[in-house]
């Protein structure tokens, strides 16, 4: 194995590793999806560099074979994450906790006091509202009023 | 007549009245309501037909084509007795056990079948008319004709398992018609009663059954019974085998038609319906008994200690139930207790053959008589004291009624009738099986060996019999004559029964008149039945002219007495009461057999019953508790993982394949 | 593995560096207020940079061991920054980086249809997406859940532990693997003991037999690897029932993401 080739394969461990722990720790459910692209990059990466070293095309094929699952994964992920944001208005993880043991309690959440206290940033880019004005008072404004504990 | 159309004549007579009660129970509830009736009567009516012919066309006919010289004549062969047999299809085969379900008739099933299916007939008429306006009207066709099905099952089985299997059906039958007013504890609690005392009986009758089948290696009727050498033989092998048989079978007997000291569900058992009472608890189910020992006449002829018990209690029966008739008040339960009594007399009569092998079968055949005389006329009594009650607003305290000869005619010409019949009065039906009885129990007091055995419970019977016309008759005038007086509940004018009703009552009153002329003195009965299997035909008829004399004289002394006591001077009774006060008390209690059974029996056992539940409670509970929180302890730790939270299981995933891949690179 | 820590010094310091460098930037357990954002930076890139230093030297032109210094760096460290970003929008930009990052290294291991492609597919449609559905679920402003992370120091150890091992076993003298032996490559296979190699040889031979695999994904000297012709032979050639598989995939995904995104009345399909 040449140094050249190990560089690559270090790097792309580096990115799957990274992947992993942003999978793991994060609790916004888009970017765990994000996460877990970061680690297809990395064993994308591996591919194509085991292909070139078996001066095959296989890695490539394989690569671009990954490419359509994770374009799938991410298509079918967001639209789960939608349907979920729509029954609990929070992307949080922890919302979704039936799994657990009947008699368990259910894992800690952020008391409603902290929630922009702490951020350190007040500007977060939304969409802009286009079109007609809505007759009905938009569904931004009727989520609000539900608290986000009803759903536990 | 063809042998296939043997065939479907006697699958005819279970299956119509299963099938009506498979159609009323399915349509009834929705479709059919207070039209419910018509399937049961219309399967009773193909079922009583099919019955006739059998009895009158086709078991002749095949006595006929038998040859002359093997009828009755090798004792060590089969001897079977014309039968038919139906052959239906394979139950179960397990080892050498061969259960088929297939129908044999012969002489004493055809007398039964006519018998149940006429009388239930009879009875499904007055019943739609007694029953109408009842919301359970399609529930009680039903089970009516579920019950008329096992019932002819019961005596069309050809052996002793499919016998065991209907037996029980009857017996559901009669807790589903004994509780057929659920919603009234006391039915309730008798339908559950009769339930459990039928299941003392009912052990006995399996293990009478498992008996036979240790022994004789089979549960046909043809191959158990059929053959008197095999059973000589299977006693002589076992010494006292066959007197255990049959006691564990006359338990079953005793359970199912009500023998001291298991009759205490009978009078309970009024709670039902009255034409329920009528067709159950008189004319048909509790006569299965008597038939599973007459049925089973040729293990009884080897155990003459079980025989003289069958006499025995029934006499006790007879005697018992005929004290307790005397002073209840309930017009029903007079007519409950006089059925406990008149199935003592049947018992008294199957009992005799014990003192002399000639006896044995005019002992059955007087016993079988009785019992299809005695179905017409308690029937009717039954019928008539349900029309009494319908017209009574469902009173039926005789105290609280009187004189109503005027304002019911044809209840009280019918049930006078039947009274009499019961009563044993000359030439009514009655008389001439309680005659055959009697006669038998005198010639069985002749005998050397069990003759002054046989001699007291002749005396019993006789006396039994004085009682029954008293009784009987004390009914009859505390209810029909005297001043007219009606419950509030009838609401001051009784109303006749409606001619639904009526024609019912009229033909039993006929059959309870004539039947006993028809077939008892002609010998036309006994004959019949003498052809079944373990029967010998006798040839020599007489008339026992003194026994007659003796017992019209009886009956006629019982009538007079409760005129005296009931018409003539009233007063008599409460003074008899009053210095015989104990004696009238214990009557009145019905001998206290309920208190004593309680305190005997369901008293002990509930204790038993408590311990048993402490011990339940607090020792396996507690032990199954432990066992059941080890695995709680053991899970403590483990059941952190399983919070439910998404993290948590990625990273304990994650930390497993690192785990897992640091493992693989290091071995290089 | 003590040896491998003598060999490569460097190597653990860089890991250990990075880690407390995520360690440092990553939102805490419970909220708090974000530690000094440009310290944690300085310290991944200092730990970034010692390990791509320890990776080795290849033998290649200084244009590409610059290209690649940068791509892998840049790549590297806007995943970490991704992954530690406290605001959803900017991790996602972090991604898109990361991205293209991984694309210039696809380039540099002559795969450039897939570099265009991915750029494509993820800068181009995903990240759109994801950004997208960020601010639509985020229009109530900063959410609480992105100021805290759960098992951030076990995750992160493992990782590493994971990472060091990789570059433990890469970076053994041990390891080596069948070389193919094509005309216009010169590079023979180094010798020494081979544990994955199927010819132990030394000598570069014409014709070497190879591991079992795809006659029609092989590059030979006129269409080397990467090649566009060579890598759609080996698609549609090879794998031809593969690609129809994965176009039915992305069809039956298509279908489902549509089927369950909509807002729709209960019980409606």
């Amino acid at each position: 194995m040449t140094p050249e080739e190990q560089r690559f394969l270090l790097v792309g461990a580096g990115l799957f590793v990274l992947g992993a722990i942003g999978f793991v720790t994060r609790r916004n459910l888009i970017l765990m999806v994000l996460s877990a692209e970061l680690m297809l990059h990395g064993v994308s990466l591996t591919l194509v560099t085991f292909g070139r070293m078996h001066q095959t095309n296989e890695g490539q094929a394989f690569t671009i074979f990954t490419l359509t699952v994770a374009a799938c994964e991410a298509g079918l992920a967001l639209s789960l994450v939608l349907s979920l944001y729509r029954k609990s208005h929070s992307l949080d993880i922890r919302l979704w906790s039936e799994l657990r043991e009947s008699d368990m309690s259910g894992p800690a959440l952020d008391s409603s006091g902290d929630r922009g206290k702490l951020s350190s940033y007040e500007d977060i880019p939304t969409l802009t509202p286009a079109g007609i004005v809505p007759q009905n008072p938009p569904r931004a404004a009727a989520a609000e009023n539900v608290p986000t504990s009803n759903r536990i | 007549m063809s042998e296939d159309l043997q065939q479907i004549v006697l699958w005819l007579i279970p299956a119509a009245p299963l099938v009506a009660a498979i159609v009323t129970a399915v349509l009834g509830p929705k479709l059919l309501r207070y039209k419910s009736h018509l399937p049961c009567w219309s399967a009773l009516a193909v079922s009583f037909v099919c019955s006739l012919i059998l009895l009158l066309k086709i078991l002749p006919s095949v006595e006929q084509a038998a040859p002359p010289e093997e009828v009755g004549v090798a004792i060590s062969q089969t001897a079977t007795g014309p039968q038919v047999i139906a052959s239906g299809f394979e139950w179960f085969n397990v080892g050498s056990l061969h259960a088929n379900i297939e129908l044999r008739a012969d002489s004493i099933t055809a007398i039964m079948l006519t018998m149940v299916t006429g009388v239930s007939l009879l009875v499904a008429m007055f019943g739609s008319g007694y029953m109408s306006h009842d919301p359970g009207y399609p529930r009680f066709f039903a089970a009516v004709s579920l019950f008329v099905f096992s019932m002819c099952m019961l005596v069309l089985s050809g052996s002793f398992i499919l016998l065991f299997v209907f037996w029980e059906a009857v017996g559901l039958c009669s807790y589903l018609l004994i509780g057929f007013w659920f919603q009234k504890p006391s039915a309730a609690a008798a339908a559950k009663k009769a339930f459990v005392v039928n299941r003392i009986g009912d052990f006995g009758l399996i293990m009478g059954i498992f008996l036979i089948w240790k022994h004789f290696g089979s549960l046909d009727f043809v191959t158990v019974l059929g053959n008197a050498a095999r059973i000589a033989e299977v006693d002589a092998q076992n010494p006292g085998v066959i007197q255990l048989i049959c006691f564990c079978l006359f338990l079953g007997a005793m359970g199912k038609s009500a023998q001291f000291p298991l009759q205490v569900w009978l009078p309970d058992a009024m709670e039902g319906p009255t034409p329920v009472s009528a067709l159950i608890h008189a004319a048909t189910m509790v006569t299965a008994g008597v038939y599973l020992v007459a049925r089973c006449t040729p293990l009884f002829v080897m155990a003459p200690h079980a025989q003289m018990a069958v006499s025995g209690i029934g006499a006790a029966t007879a005697a018992i139930a005929a004290l307790i008739a005397l002073t209840q008040t309930d017009l029903k339960r007079v007519l409950a207790y006089s059925t406990v009594s008149q199935l003592g007399f049947m018992f008294m009569a199957l009992g005799c053959g014990a003192a002399s092998a000639e006896l044995v079968t005019p002992a059955v055949t007087a016993g079988m008589f009785h019992l299809f005389t005695h179905a017409f006329f308690k029937a009717l009594l039954f019928l008539a004291a349900g029309s009494v009650m319908h017209a009574m607003g469902d009173v039926i305290d005789m105290r609280r009624f009187s004189g109503l000869k005027h304002a019911l005619p044809i209840t009280h010409w019918t049930f006078l009738v039947g009274a009499a019949a019961l009563a044993g009065v000359p030439l009514l039906a009655g008389f001439w099986s309680k005659d055959d009885i009697l006669a038998v129990l005198q010639e069985a007091s002749r005998s050397e060996t069990h003759g002054l055995y046989f001699g007291v419970i002749r005396v019993i019977a006789i006396g039994a019999a004085f009682l029954t016309a008293f009784y009987t008759f004390r009914a009859y005038f505390m209810t029909f004559w005297g001043p007219e007086k009606f419950p509030e509940e009838a609401g001051h004018h009784p109303h006749e029964v409606t001619p639904i009703m009526a024609w019912p009552l009229r033909t039993l009153a006929v059959c309870a008149a004539g039947i006993g002329l028809l077939v008892g003195p002609t010998h036309l009965f006994g004959d019949y039945l003498q052809k079944t299997m373990g029967l010998t035909p006798e040839h020599e008829h007489h008339l026992h002219w003194g026994v007659m004399l003796m017992s019209s004289i009886i009956a006629v002394a019982g009538i007079g007495f409760a005129w005296m006591f009931y018409v003539a001077s009233p007063t008599i009774p409460a003074a008899i009461a009053r210095t015989m006060k104990p004696f009238y008390v214990i009557s009145q209690g019905k001998f206290f057999l309920d208190e004593i059974f309680m305190g005997l029996i369901v008293f002990p056992l509930l204790g038993i019953a408590k311990l048993a539940t402490l011990v339940d409670k607090y020792f396996i509970d507690g032990i199954v508790d432990t066992v059941g929180k080890v695995p709680k302890a053991l899970s403590i730790i483990p059941r952190q993982l399983h919070g439910g939270v998404v993290s948590s299981y990625a990273s304990v995933m994650w930390v497993g394949v690192v785990t897992a891949v640091v493992l693989v690179l290091t071995m290089f | 593995m003590m040896m491998w820590i003598q060999a490569h010094p460097l190597t653990l310091v860089g890991l250990v560096l990075w880690a407390i460098g995520i360690l440092w930037l990553i939102p805490g357990k419970k909220a708090s207020k974000p530690r000094p954002h440009m310290l944690g930076v300085l310290i991944v890139a200092v730990g970034l940079v010692t390990f791509c230093l320890s990776c080795g030297k290849a033998q290649s032109e200084l244009a590409d061991d610059v290209m690649f210094w940068v791509f892998a760096i840049g790549a590297l460290m806007s995943g970490v920054l991704m992954i530690t970003a406290r605001n959803p929008v900017y991790a996602a930009l972090w991604f898109a980086l990361a991205t293209l990052s991984t694309c210039g290294l696809f380039l540099l291991q002559h795969a450039p249809f897939l570099a265009a492609a991915t750029i494509i597919v993820y800068a181009g449609a995903v990240i759109v997406t994801f950004l997208f559905v960020i601010m639509l679920a985020q229009q109530s402003g900063a959410a609480g859940y992105d100021q805290r992370s759960s098992q951030s120091l076990l995750a992160t150890i493992s990782a590493f532990v994971l990472l060091g091992a990789i570059s433990l076993t890469l970076q053994s003298e041990k390891i080596d693997i069948a070389r193919p032996v094509v005309a216009a490559e010169s590079q023979a296979a180094t010798g020494g003991m081979s544990i994955l190699s199927l010819n132990v040889s030394a000598e570069p031979v014409d014709i070497v037999p190879l591991l079992p695999g795809n006659l029609m994904s092989k590059a030979d000297a006129k269409h080397p690897v990467g090649d566009l012709q060579g890598l759609g032979k080996s698609l549609f050639g090879d794998y031809l029932f593969a690609v129809e598989l994965a176009g039915t995939l992305l069809l039956v995904a298509s279908i489902g993401a549509i089927a369950i995104a909509p807002r729709r009345e209960q019980g409606a399909i």
